[in-house]
């Protein structure tokens, strides 16, 4: 099986901070898998996500993304990964169809590969009828989706998501988990960090759980649980190894 | 095609944005508009303008009828010699001045022309006395001034009251020498001198020529003359607002960070913002233009004259926009948020229209703000202007300014990008 991410002693430290965010990390994504990058605030994940999609340097270690080095080839990762954000990366004053217009241009694609491409999300998606409205006018699962959306125009090889169903109700939870398994299925891997534990148990192949910038357990739900007998779940398992104790 | 997107994108969003569209072109054309219109009489500088002089003529005599004649032919006087269709008297003129109503009073004493005879009269004498003509003068003359009296409103500015006060003197100095001449003629021809046969006229013999402009120059300063640039400069530089409110929302909300992710964006997202930008400078700067030669003049002011030199205009119209829009850029990289970039943007922009001239002309300034005012790219600008609407200046001229406009956005933008990459480096 190749690899899609490979993570060996990544150390980052941010300029004037007393410790690191990131502390002697490694993890290894598989191609095909859905890895869920668990972790409490603080831990590490969004600054291990910087560092793999090549938007954060990393202080020292290696990152192998798609086999590509993510210190030399950031650029080559970029134009074959997929990310979706937490935060809702759209401009609210255009139309989807605008949005996802320009998302597209800036990717290299144009005319009717675009168009159909965008037919195509926007309908998995359910919103065909909202592609010509306002994004500002959109309700958070709507915002959701086509944050999704425009991290999948280019058909990336890797998808790397970051609360994909923050705010949203269940039905629009439950279409995004089973799109993005439908994505998986047809040999996308994707690397999933959230808080949710339910939802990435529903979702995910593999987990990494990590904190204070350590990978602290990793394996799929069968490997993990037999590690914790008295953990009947990934929440109860996340809870016993991260500790229960509130994270700012 | 990556550049040609992000414009269209910045364009679909200045479209659906009011308040920056107001920004960008409503409140330049209500700000020109209205300053021009503030600034009108300023500018005229009481050359165009009529005010009402009161003229009380206690002399009732040659000399109060020659005074009458000159203040009339003054194109900035009106004169008013009686109120409610009465005569005024000295004291009702200092009243009404006093209280306003009137700028100034002319007040001619009594007797003035039967003195200012004798004393003539006396003095020619004495002059062909000594010159052996006729019998030395033996009888006096009173020695006392005419005193023409001049009361002004407290508040009238200091030119105005220079250019009565001249005015006056002129009149009367003309008059002085006309009856000498004349008094030199009656008195030689009473002496059968030859002399009576010709004419003495020195009236033309001395006269003031006004040469300010060259041949090239094609307008006067005035108020729109002035105000249409400067104010073209100032609502350039207010591309700063949109340009970094919006790469600021696009930063905290998140769709930066997109671009980011998108394999080598950096140049194509930042080079588009800035070009289209550069574009609404452009357009804003033809529709300033355009105030100052069609809206305005339907206002009852002065049609802007933009000089013969189009291929300069355009060249300045460009070298502003490019360190306009980099100033806006460099401000929008350098702050972190809203709040701080719009402070120190306002704040800047309107520092840098002061030193510039905007406000004022920068020849009204103290010298060291003058030379201050160098340093400010909108001085350049408006320099550049003067230089091609005023005295009609080939390009070579304008150059100078058009390359410091030129350098200072180059340089802006260098930095803008070296900040935006060391902050992208630094994640």
């Amino acid at each position: 099986m190749s690899i899609a991410i490979a993570l060996n002693k990544v150390v980052k430290t941010y300029t004037g901070a007393k410790q690191p965010a990131v502390q002697g990390l490694s993890l290894q994504v598989n191609e095909g898998e859905i890895y869920g990058l668990l972790g409490p605030n603080g831990a590490g994940k969004s600054t291990s996500v910087m560092m793999i999609c090549g938007l954060t340097p990393y202080s020292s270690g290696e990152i192998n993304v798609l086999g590509f080095d993510a210190k030399n080839k950031s650029a080559t990762i970029r134009s074959l990964i997929g990310v979706a954000p937490q935060e809702i990366a759209l401009f609210p004053t255009l139309t989807a169809a605008e949005n996802l217009t320009y998302f597209g241009n800036m990717y290299g694609l144009r005319g009717k590969k675009l168009r159909e491409t965008i037919a195509h999300y926007v309908e998995a998606f359910g919103l065909t009828s909202k592609l010509n409205e306002q994004v500002a006018s959109f309700s958070g699962g709507m915002k959701r989706r086509l944050n999704l959306i425009a991290a999948l125009l280019h058909e990336p090889k890797l998808l790397i998501i970051d609360e994909p169903t923050a705010g949203v109700d269940i039905h629009s939870r439950n279409l995004i988990i089973d799109i993005l398994k439908g994505l998986n299925h047809k040999g996308m891997t994707i690397l999933y960090s959230s808080h949710l534990m339910e939802e990435a148990e529903k979702l995910c192949t593999r987990f990494g759980i990590i904190d204070e910038g350590k990978l602290i357990a990793e394996g799929t739900r069968e490997e993990l649980l037999q590690q914790n007998t008295n953990c009947k779940d990934i929440e109860e398992l996340f809870l016993h190894l991260t500790g229960k104790s509130m994270r700012d | 095609m990556k550049i040609l997107a992000t414009i269209r994108k910045e364009l679909l969003l200045l479209l659906r944005d009011m308040g920056g569209l107001a920004m960008i072109f409503l409140m330049p054309l209500i700000l020109v508009t209205v300053m021009a219109l503030v600034q009108d009489a300023p500018f005229r500088d009481y050359q165009d303008l009529k005010f009402q002089v009161l003229y009380v003529n206690n002399d009732k005599d040659s000399l109060g009828e020659v005074f009458e004649h000159s203040l009339r032919e003054a194109k900035n006087l009106e004169l008013v010699t009686n109120v409610n269709g009465l005569s005024i008297t000295k004291e009702q003129a200092s009243e009404l001045v006093h209280s306003g109503k009137y700028k100034a009073a002319i007040i001619l004493p009594q007797n003035a022309s039967k003195t200012l005879n004798k004393k003539v009269k006396h003095s020619v004498a004495q002059l062909m006395a000594n010159f052996g003509f006729g019998d030395e003068v033996k009888d006096t003359v009173d020695n006392r001034e005419i005193a023409i009296e001049l009361v002004f409103d407290p508040v009238t500015k200091v030119n105005f009251k220079l250019a009565i006060s001249n005015a006056i003197e002129k009149i009367a100095a003309n008059a002085q020498s006309k009856l000498i001449i004349e008094n030199l003629k009656t008195q030689m021809a009473a002496l059968g001198s030859e002399q009576k046969k010709q004419v003495i006229d020195f009236s033309n013999s001395l006269v003031v020529k006004e040469t300010e402009q060259p041949s090239t120059a094609i307008a006067t300063t005035n108020s729109v003359q002035h105000n249409v640039p400067a104010w073209t400069m100032f609502a350039m530089f207010l591309i700063l607002f949109p340009l970094a409110g919006n790469f600021i929302k696009e930063r905290e909300e998140g769709s930066m960070l997109r671009l980011r992710l998108i394999s080598g964006s950096s140049f194509p997202v930042i080079a588009g913002k800035y070009l289209f930008y550069f574009m609404i400078c452009l357009l804003q700067f033809a529709l300033m233009m355009a105030i100052g030669i069609y809206l305005l003049p339907k206002l009852g002011l002065a049609r802007l004259s933009l000089g013969t030199n189009y291929e300069g205009v355009v060249l300045t119209a460009m070298a502003v926009g490019i360190a306009a829009t980099a100033y806006g850029l460099l401000v929008a990289v350098f702050f972190k948020t809203h709040h701080q970039a719009l402070a120190f943007g306002s704040v800047s922009v309107v520092l840098l229209a002061a030193l510039g001239g905007v406000w004022v002309p920068t020849y009204v300034m103290p010298p060291t703000l003058q030379a201050i005012s160098h340093f400010s790219p909108m001085s350049w600008g408006l320099e550049a202007c003067n230089d091609l609407f005023l005295r009609n200046a080939n390009t070579a001229a304008i150059l100078p300014n058009i390359l410091r406009l030129v350098c200072f956005g180059g340089v802006l933008l260098i930095l803008s990008f070296v900040i935006y990459k060391s902050r992208e480096t630094k994640g």
